[in-house]
């Protein structure tokens, strides 16, 4: 049986690797969602009024799986780790009380904007999606400032293991929130455009005739358009934010990179390939400049570094990889064939999913590499988890849960799309 | 106050808000698994489009509550999760369902039109309304252990089966007005009986839990009856009150009020003695079902509302229209207005 740390730390893995998945298409959708609305409104296209009323089905499903299982995480903090709470909640709980505001916005304006369809007029029912879109915006900036936090941890002061006082606004002064908050809502915006435009060209691949339809061709331009446009940003952004974790966070950063000995010279690894200086060269532009290994510290306090290191070149592997496709799109588009290749149709088909593989990874590199800190050299995790007896139980509960909600939203998304497939009529207001 | 204080009310408004708006959801859920008699799939056909646009809005209380809990009472939050962790894991396990559910039926069965859709939605909808129960009865009993600082007691129990009979109360009142207001009478004839039947559980409920409180945290008991008697005897006003009121319309006081009783409560009037006086207008669907029956299902009605005059120990100048309060009479009108109005038809 899996002892109490293994089973907190897997459930937690596994509960924000389900809930990132859905939280970043609530965050991008509304977006998307708010453009195309808009194009309808100024132009009374009625292609732009059906992949609206589409998508808008997607983001409700989708929303809701994201809200329950962000409830499922609430309760987790408390429940796999009462110490970590007990010693650090009032200090990071502000970003926690004020997602809770955007939260409870973004769920009010989201019930208004699903049923507001054809009984508001169009411009105020446009209206009711802005709240929705910027507090999506803005609970993925306040998680993520809590996050923050926890690598680069701020504002109180402790004696003893007690926190004796602390600054409300902790958590929002922590100095890894700039890159991890602008990196995150870059990575939710990546993976709405790929995924949306995946969609379209999965339906493009199987019925040839949709690359001429007007629906589907504005699906996959829009998809690409957006996901083009971040990906470069998102390359820049994640060199910032490399560079930053090299400066507070330096054995993660050799863990990142499975550097052994600190020194000058150091080289960089990808795959089985080793360039020799160059991570001294990218983070700090000389060869001779000294990079901060593992064996700085003592080997309990050192992160597992394969899992880190494959993820995190995996990240950036895509990273690169979205970007070309971005490139590919571009020159594409100046030839005028843009739905026409079977292969880059194929491409686009992989970048959906693609780009979730990269958001996970990238969550695996600063979760995994700040082990084996909660709270970065203040709590140990194992510290930090509960003495609850049997918390392998409730893992697998969660587990199987998670598998049946799974299975059965992958089974009503493909329904909802395959009816928009087989439907050429206008979509009926949702009742 | 201390801005402990401060805190501990913004919580306990959350608390209130999400025992009355979130219960009513959850009884929404109750309502569902119960639904019965021939009018099932219209009752939960009004549950589902009434919680459609609130039912994630709602639960965002409970998040509010546990994150100022964490942040404002961190040592509090550490307690209670390690001392509660089986029931609000239960508690977390029927949220998680619901809301799954409860959007998986509502999206899965709009676009149902396969056999396979259809039966998916059905499944869905009984994982929502059993995961509907599990919740406020597993938090209910969170409230009772927390009350009096154990679990496992019996107090724990009554209070989540206490909880569970008020979210139910809750909802068959939320639901009898929507009914009214979607001029659905047939519906909210349904929700009022529920609601009545629900109150007199839920008061049954409470008046047995005080002596298994008083014999198992007997400081707590003397402590609620020697500090807060105004606010039992309010809640126990409340309680009676809405019952006198709520039940007025329909018992049934000779020809002449069984003549008003048929008019009033617009539900009955499919199952009236006068086959198919409007069953049709009603409700169409159950029309045909509602009239084959209808002789059997007059008789339990009634035996039932008398009943429910009974527990209250009611005058028969209670049952008088003109004694109703303004509220529940101007209900009883436009109840009256709309049965007319389709029996004319």
């Amino acid at each position: 049986m899996l002892d109490n740390l293994t089973a907190a730390r897997e459930q937690m893995a596994f509960s924000l690797g389900f809930h990132i998945v859905f939280a970043v298409f609530g965050m991008g959708l509304p977006w998307l969602l708010l453009f195309i609305e808009d194009r309808y409104i100024r132009t009374g296209d009625r292609v732009w009024y059906e992949m609206a009323r589409r998508w808008c089905r997607a983001f409700a499903v989708l929303f809701a799986v994201g809200a329950v299982s962000g409830t499922v995480l609430s309760f987790e903090f408390g429940l796999l780790w009462p110490t970590f709470m007990e010693r650090y909640g009032g200090v990071f709980g502000l970003a926690f009380t004020l997602e809770a505001f955007a939260f409870f916005l973004e769920a009010i304006f989201l019930g208004l904007y699903l049923y507001g369809w054809d009984r508001l007029p169009p411009r105020a029912h446009w209206w009711t999606g802005v709240p929705v879109a910027v507090s999506g915006m803005a609970s993925a900036l306040f998680v993520t400032t809590a996050n923050a936090w926890m690598n680069t941890p701020v504002g109180f002061v402790e004696e003893n293991g007690v926190v004796v006082s602390a600054e409300p606004i902790a958590p929002l002064i922590a100095p890894a929130a700039p890159h991890q908050v602008v990196h995150m809502i870059l990575a939710a915006l990546l993976c709405t455009g790929f995924g949306v435009a995946a969609v379209y060209a999965v339906a493009m691949l199987r019925s040839p005739v949709k690359r001429r339809d007007p629906y589907h061709r504005r699906g996959l331009a829009l998809g690409l358009v957006l996901g083009g446009v971040v990906a470069p940003l998102q390359v820049i952004v994640g060199d910032w934010a490399v560079r930053a974790v090299a400066d507070q966070q330096p054995v993660k950063m050799a863990a990142l990179e499975a550097l052994p000995r600190t020194g000058s010279d150091a080289p960089l690894r990808v795959g089985p390939i080793e360039v020799p200086g160059a991570l001294s060269v990218l983070l700090h532009g000389r060869r001779d400049a000294v990079v901060t290994g593992l064996d700085a510290v003592p080997p309990a306090d050192r992160p597992p570094v394969g899992i880190t290191h494959y993820s995190f070149d995996l990240m950036v592997v895509i990273g690169f990889g979205l970007l070309a496709l971005a490139v590919w799109a571009l020159w594409r588009w100046r030839r005028g064939s843009l739905f026409a290749g079977r292969w880059f149709l194929r491409a686009v088909a992989a970048s959906g999913p693609a780009a979730v593989v990269a958001l996970i990874a990238g969550w695996i590199v600063t979760e995994v590499g700040r082990q084996p800190w909660i709270v970065h050299l203040r709590l140990r995790t194992a510290d930090a988890v509960s003495d609850q007896p049997g918390l392998y139980w409730y893992f697998y509960a969660t587990l199987v849960v998670y598998a049946v909600l799974s299975v059965s939203l992958v089974t009503l998304l493909r329904r909802l799309a395959r009816s928009a497939r087989s439907e050429s009529r206008v979509l009926e207001p949702v009742p | 106050m201390s801005a402990a204080d401060g805190i501990l009310l913004v919580i306990g408004a959350g608390v209130v808000a999400y025992a009355v708006l979130g219960g009513a959801d959850f009884g929404g859920g109750v309502w569902d698994l119960l639904a019965a008699g021939p009018r099932r799939e219209a009752q939960r056909r009004l549950i589902a489009t009434t919680m459609g646009p609130v039912w994630e809005a709602n639960h965002v209380w409970l998040v509010f509550v546990l994150i100022g809990l964490f942040s404002g009472f961190p040592l509090a939050f550490g307690a209670l999760a390690r001392m509660l962790a089986v029931p609000l894991a239960v508690a977390l396990l029927g949220i998680v369902l619901r809301g799954a559910a409860f959007v998986f039926r509502q999206y899965g069965g709009a676009l149902g039109a396969g056999g396979g859709a259809a039966s998916g939605a059905a499944g869905w909808g009984r994982v929502f309304a059993i995961a509907s129960t599990l919740a406020p009865a597993s938090l209910g009993y969170c409230a009772g252990a927390v009350a009096i600082g154990r679990v496992g007691s019996a107090f724990s129990v009554a209070a989540g089966a206490l909880a569970l009979a008020c979210c139910a109360f809750l909802a068959a009142v939320f639901l009898c007005r929507e009914a009214l207001v979607r001029g659905e009478p047939a519906a909210a004839g349904d929700f009022r009986r529920r609601a009545l039947g629900s109150a007199v559980v839920a008061g049954g409920l409470a008046a047995l839990a005080l002596p298994v409180l008083a014999h198992e945290a007997p400081g707590l008991a003397s402590n609620l009856l020697a500090g807060a008697p105004a606010l039992m005897a309010l809640s126990a006003a409340g309680g009676t009150g809405s019952h006198r009121g709520a039940r007025v319309a329909p018992v049934p006081d000779g020809a002449r009020v069984r003549g008003t009783r048929r008019g009033c409560a617009g539900g009955r009037l499919g199952r009236g003695p006068v086959p198919g006086a409007g069953a049709a207008g009603v409700d169409r669907r159950a029309g045909g079902r509602a009239r084959a029956d209808a002789p059997g299902d007059a008789r339990r009605t009634g035996g039932r509302v008398r009943r429910h005059a009974a527990v209250a120990g009611s005058a028969v100048r209670d049952l008088q229209p003109w004694r109703v309060g303004p509220t529940r009479s101007s209900v009883i009108r436009t109840m009256t207005r709309r049965s007319r109005t389709i029996a004319a038809r």
